[in-house]
């Protein structure tokens, strides 16, 4: 089983570097209370790299911890958590020698189920953009996999019925924001007391300007972890929004999120020659 | 008892919003005025300094409150008081547009363009056919649920 080799790798390089003293800490994965679930581990001994877990069950996007540290990371990385890693520098939140990436080869995570986990199976990109080091997997490629069979309604009734049926599950607990290495603002639009943008019933109008707000705030910044559906526990899927203008921001930009920290984020520039889609008496659909 | 000064016959009329930017469109919007123009009364002008000032929030906001539709309107590209606000603010309507679309929202309530100070027939022209195209699909419903949705019920 390559995720055995795998792991054997990752604790070495995570020893020798916390031993060499090149990082501070290391975040990576480690068994959690449940059987068979993987927790984020925060460790800065080498002798504690021997709890280091890797397998299909790695789920959670480590990204979202290296947030606001000041000390020198070591990160155990899945291709979606160094896209994410990758948009940071993209948006200066990061400084590239404050983190030492170790990129694992990914073959797709599965949920306990045995399922493939949200985003997985349509996942495009198994190896890790950006590394320090790399533990590769002679099996991945970076093969598209098969989109899910459910195909988008194309109707304009049905596609409100599909939101409307998604938002109806929603709670507003937040969960989605806090699980999103995105989702990093000081002061959520939802949170502000000034302009207050949350009415005070929890209707579907609170719901559609936070899941539309949000996905807003995501375009062109999304890595498709799939953190915000695993984590939600109504079972919302609104990443299909937010997937849907990803493809289209790809397809008429040609910008794909966290592949290259060469880029400028897409949204924040722009170019004399850009299409007016949708606009009156602008330009076709692409 | 119902009061009979309030006249409750009185057929549906659009609610529009409309953002104009202060250096073009609002001045365009002017010039329809100053020059005459009939254009119809639905809109309801909110003034803002550039396009690129419009936080697609407002938008969002403004359906999910109710209003029948939206209209934005800036500097011709090239043309922005700020230099280029307009022009991110192109990339933000175009896929702020393909959002609502993805999300069930009617394209023909939400409508961007450029409309600059010296054309104030343009604008009335613009605000006919967006008036027209938001009259043609009827008071906004998509902030309640859909009668396959809950069996049509609100909580």
């Amino acid at each position: 089983m390559s995720f055995e080799i795998q792991k054997e790798k990752i604790k070495q390089i995570c020893r020798e570097l916390l031993e060499k003293g090149e990082v501070d800490v290391i975040i990576g994965y480690t068994a959690g209370e449940i059987e068979g679930t993987r927790i984020p581990y925060i460790f800065s001994k080498p002798e504690e790299a021997d709890k280091l877990e890797w397998d299909e069950r790695c789920t959670p996007n480590l990204c979202t911890y290296l947030h606001g540290r000041k000390d020198k990371v070591g990160i155990v990385a899945k291709p979606c958590d160094v896209r994410g890693i990758v948009n940071y520098l993209v948006e200066s939140q990061l400084k590239k020698d404050k983190v030492y990436i170790i990129g694992v080869d990914c073959a797709g995570m599965k949920d306990d189920q045995g399922n493939p986990s949200p985003g997985c199976g349509e996942c495009s990109v198994k190896q890790p953009p950006l590394y320090d080091m790399r533990v590769e997997n002679p099996d991945v490629t970076n093969e598209k996999g098969a989109p899910p069979e459910a195909a988008d309604p194309a109707d304009l009734m049905e596609k409100l019925e599909r939101f409307q049926n998604e938002l109806q599950k929603c709670i507003l607990c937040y969960s989605c924001r806090q699980a999103c290495y995105g989702c990093y603002c000081q002061v959520c639009f939802m949170d502000r007391g000034v302009p207050n943008w949350q009415p005070a019933t929890p209707d579907l109008g609170a719901k559609m300007v936070y899941h539309l707000g949000r996905a807003m705030h995501l375009s062109g910044r999304c890595v498709e972890c799939g953190a915000c559906e695993r984590t939600c526990a109504s079972g919302v899927n609104i990443r299909y929004l937010i997937k849907e203008i990803s493809d289209f921001i790809e397809k008429t930009y040609g910008y794909k999120t966290g592949l290259d920290a060469e880029d400028q984020p897409v949204m924040t520039t722009y170019a004399f020659d850009d299409k007016e889609i949708g606009f009156l008496g602008g330009d076709a659909d692409a | 008892m119902a009061d009979e000064t309030v006249n409750t016959n009185r057929e549906w009329e659009p609610k529009i919003i409309a953002f104009l930017c202060n250096w073009c469109s609002y001045a365009g919007a002017d010039l329809a005025g100053t020059g005459r123009l009939q254009y119809p009364p639905y809109v309801r002008v909110i003034r803002v300094p550039c396009s690129g000032r419009i936080n697609p929030i407002y938008i969002i906001k403004a359906l999910t409150d109710g209003a029948d539709g939206v209209m934005v309107s800036g500097c011709h590209p090239g043309d922005c008081h700020y230099l280029s606000g307009n022009m991110y603010a192109r990339r933000r309507f175009t896929v702020l547009k393909k959002l609502l679309t993805t999300a069930g929202i009617d394209p023909d309530r939400v409508h961007f363009t450029w409309v600059s100070a010296s054309e104030g027939g343009r604008f009335a022209d613009v605000v006919r056919e967006v008036t027209e195209k938001v009259m043609k699909l009827g008071p906004n419903r998509t902030c309640e649920y859909a009668e396959n949705v809950l069996g049509g019920n609100r909580i």
